[in-house]
């Protein structure tokens, strides 16, 4: 057998690897795509039960998945097992690391929450001195952000600050309830923008490379994809010292393959990129491999009943609606408790409310049920986490994954700026919620484990200067001009926004520039 | 077979070879191993045996709690949720053998909030009334609960000893007795649908010891989305 060399090895199939081999592939360039999970079919792999005929009544399998939040009984077997794929951190700094090893991984799960990142975030340092600037502003990604927001039908109005830049969005005019304008005119004395929310509706009901991405690769004939393919390493030809390939293992036969290709694009999700990198000790002149990890504080939030709703008297008048409220700390003032600032997310709820928001039991619970039922009103919190070289991943020597791949350590930890930042946001949504006329039932000033937010961004930042910086402003590694970090990896800030549509745009500009130099015969 | 026959028989075979290879090559089938073979027959048209959840036909024995837990968290139980509104209690659903069952199999810190959290409120209830928790009548036991109620939100149950015992305690009894079969009985008994329902993931190709070996046979080429026409849906943009 002849083996084939492949234009371009893609390792990973969520939106960024997506996103990659659409673009190629659509060039005429023959893509080779890994995935290290399978194929999910939902008429195959599920069906509607009972929380009773599951073995813990619906609880989340004792023991499995410590560290993923978001798992019940339903959804435990499409998560990455922390004992299959471990990494190791120390008990007093605790990492949620929430995976997805299906096709099209973490993006046929998400929020589907879709913002640009704004010049607040890529020239976050010329604004406030903190940190580095991105070596591209938002001119430079303006119209990527625009063609990604076409492909996943992103619903939005044009009603961003300068802060949450608009685009282009699939219009909505909700109407505010009158709960939400209540919000609005209390939210005044902190200069706060109140915007309708912007989410990617997809097609189909589903927002996801398995099906807005990988049918257009597909369709050219180009793309070629193996699942359970877990890579252990890149492999680097001894005369040019380049990448070309890789090994991997597969993952149920346990046998051990190589693949070969000119040029190799890491989309396996940011920590994953590193681990693979840091595996196959390549493109770490700077050193700065795994540093700089970054996501956002999850957790803090308050929630609130409004008056007026109880007792059945809910209307959709009154009640319903979703919106953004985006960063409004230190932007046109400098405020002093912290840096950079947090967004919140505002929900008008019709449903019922959770027993949790009462201290009450039995009957009495049961009455407050009634009568708050319909009533709830809920802030949370999405908070920038600032970039620290201390907060990194390396590989731990001692462990090993159930390919015999060494694993992560992972070092990071929360400090005063986003628990003041965390202490804030609660603080001024209570007295927001107090002068609107709601009652807050319940708050939380703690952050969820980092990792919780599952926007783990940075450890191989970009930037112009290869002794401080892994790849240049193409995503592309300084040490090699075939290799490529495409997904969240690259990111220099991690801004308050949810990063699915940056990393969108960054694979596809990535992937624009790379078949352009292939063409030039550049790479 | 007598011995005699036996060595007729291999006397025989050996003075006919010729014969044997003649049939051979008349009929190159071998003959099946068995009228049908093993695994042809089950078809999308054969009807599958209904069966019901074990839970609420079995009975079980405590295997975490100690007796005088068991009796403290079962009263515990009937406090904190007793049959309401045509639905049942925590003790009508068997929750205090389930949640027995589940912490039972759970990390240790998780076992010890509950053990220690019972041990605690009896020695509360022994200390104030001279009488075990699981004798409390609902004044007293209510005197003892209520001081550490909190209201909290996901995620974030209450950190303060005694009180994570009985917040967290209380959610677990809610949840297993709304998600037991005696709970969905009750919706069905009023005209609903089955409400604890939700979509069950099985294991997808798992990788389990045992597994991975006869996993072998499956292609490693699984192509991303099938390559049939029909089936990639096809966009305006």
């Amino acid at each position: 057998m002849t083996e084939t060399t492949y234009d371009v090895l893609i390792i990973g199939s969520g939106h960024a690897g997506g996103m990659a081999a659409k673009i190629l592939t659509e060039k005429g360039i023959h893509c080779l795509m890994l995935n290290a999970g399978p194929v999910a079919d939902v008429a195959r792999d599920a069906q509607r039960k009972p929380a009773y005929e599951l073995p813990y009544r619906g609880f989340k399998p004792p023991g499995r998945l410590e560290h993923v939040f978001q798992a019940s009984e339903f959804n435990a077997n499409v998560w990455v097992d922390e004992e299959e794929v471990p990494y190791t951190f120390d008990a007093s700094m605790p990492f949620n690391w929430v995976r997805v090893r299906l096709f099209g991984g973490r993006s046929l799960f998400w929020s589907r929450q879709s913002f640009r990142l704004s010049d607040y975030e890529f020239k976050g340092k010329s604004h406030d001195g903190y940190g580095d600037d991105w070596p591209i502003s938002l001119t430079d990604l303006a119209p990527y952000y625009s063609r990604v927001e076409e492909i996943f039908q992103v619903a939005g109005a044009q009603d961003g600050p300068p802060q949450m830049p608009n685009g282009n969005f699939v219009p909505v005019n909700e109407v505010w309830s009158e709960s939400i304008q209540r919000f609005i005119k209390a939210s005044q004395p902190y200069n706060m923008a109140v915007c309708q929310q912007r989410r990617a509706q997809g097609r189909d009901g589903l927002a996801s490379s398995v099906n807005l991405l990988l049918p257009d690769a597909e369709r050219t004939g180009k793309l070629t994809s193996i699942a359970n393919a877990v890579v252990r390493k890149i492999t680097v030809d001894k005369n040019t010292d380049q990448p070309n390939g890789c090994l991997f293992v597969d993952r149920l036969s346990r046998r051990e393959m190589h693949v070969k290709a000119r040029v190799v694009v890491l989309a396996a999700g940011t920590l994953e990129s590193t681990r693979l990198l840091l595996n196959s000790n390549l493109g770490n002149s700077s050193g700065m491999i795994g540093h700089y990890l970054m996501d956002q504080i999850y957790g803090p939030g308050v929630t609130c009943s409004v008056p007026e709703a109880r007792n059945g008297k809910a209307t959709k008048q009154l009640m319903g609606g979703a919106a953004i409220v985006p960063r409004f700390r230190n932007i046109t003032t400098k405020y002093d408790k912290f840096l950079r600032g947090y967004a919140l997310n505002v929900t008008s709820r019709m449903g019922a409310m959770e027993p949790r928001n009462f201290a009450a039991y039995g009957a009495e619970l049961q009455q407050k049920l009634q009568e708050y039922n319909g009533s709830a009103f809920h802030i949370t919190v999405m908070g920038e986490v600032l970039g620290r070289y201390e907060n990194h991943v390396r590989i731990d020597k001692e462990k090993v994954d159930a390919w015999d791949i060494p694993v992560l350590n992972i070092q990071t930890r929360y400090t005063e700026n986003e628990f003041n930042m965390a202490k804030d946001a609660v603080e001024v949504s209570c007295a927001v919620a107090d002068a609107a006329g709601f009652e807050v039932l319940s708050k939380n000033e703690v952050p969820n484990p980092p990792g919780y937010s599952i926007h783990e961004v940075g450890t191989c930042r970009m930037g112009d200067d290869p002794k401080k910086s892994v790849l240049n402003k193409w995503c592309q590694s300084h040490d090699h001009k075939n290799l490529f970090v495409v997904d969240g990896a690259s990111f220099v800030s991690a801004g308050w926004q949810n990063p699915t549509m940056t990393i969108l745009a960054l694979s596809m500009r990535a992937s624009e520039y790379l078949a352009d130099e292939m063409n030039k015969q550049n790479v | 077979m007598l011995r005699r026959d036996f060595v007729r028989a291999v006397v025989s075979v050996g003075l006919l070879p010729k014969a044997l290879l003649a049939q051979q090559t008349a009929n190159p089938a071998p003959p099946p191993p068995a009228p049908v073979p093993w695994t042809l027959g089950l078809n999308p048209k054969t009807p599958l045996p209904v069966t019901v959840a074990a839970d609420g036909i079995a009975e079980t024995e405590a295997s975490f709690f100690t007796s005088s837990q068991l009796a403290t968290f079962t009263r515990l139980c009937d406090l904190l949720l007793p049959p309401l509104d045509n639905k049942p209690g925590a003790l009508q659903a068997g929750t205090p053998m389930f949640l027995d069952f589940l912490i039972g199999s759970s990390p240790t810190a998780r076992k010890k909030v509950y053990s220690g959290g019972l041990d605690w409120l009896d020695a509360q209830s022994k200390t104030k009334y001279k009488l075990p928790f699981a004798q409390l009548n609902a004044t007293q036991a209510d005197a003892l609960i209520k001081p550490w109620l909190r209201t909290w939100m996901t995620d974030h149950p209450p950190t303060e000893q005694h009180a994570d015992f009985i917040n967290i305690a209380h959610e677990d009894i809610r949840v297993a007795t709304m998600n037991s079969k005696a709970w969905d009985d009750a919706g069905v008994a009023a005209g609903q649908d089955w409400v604890t329902g939700g979509l069950y993931w099985s294991p997808i190709e798992p990788d389990m010891a045992g597994l991975g070996a006869t996993s072998t046979h499956l292609p490693p080429h699984v192509m991303a989305v099938p390559k049939a026409p029909h089936t990639i849906p096809s966009y305006p943009r």
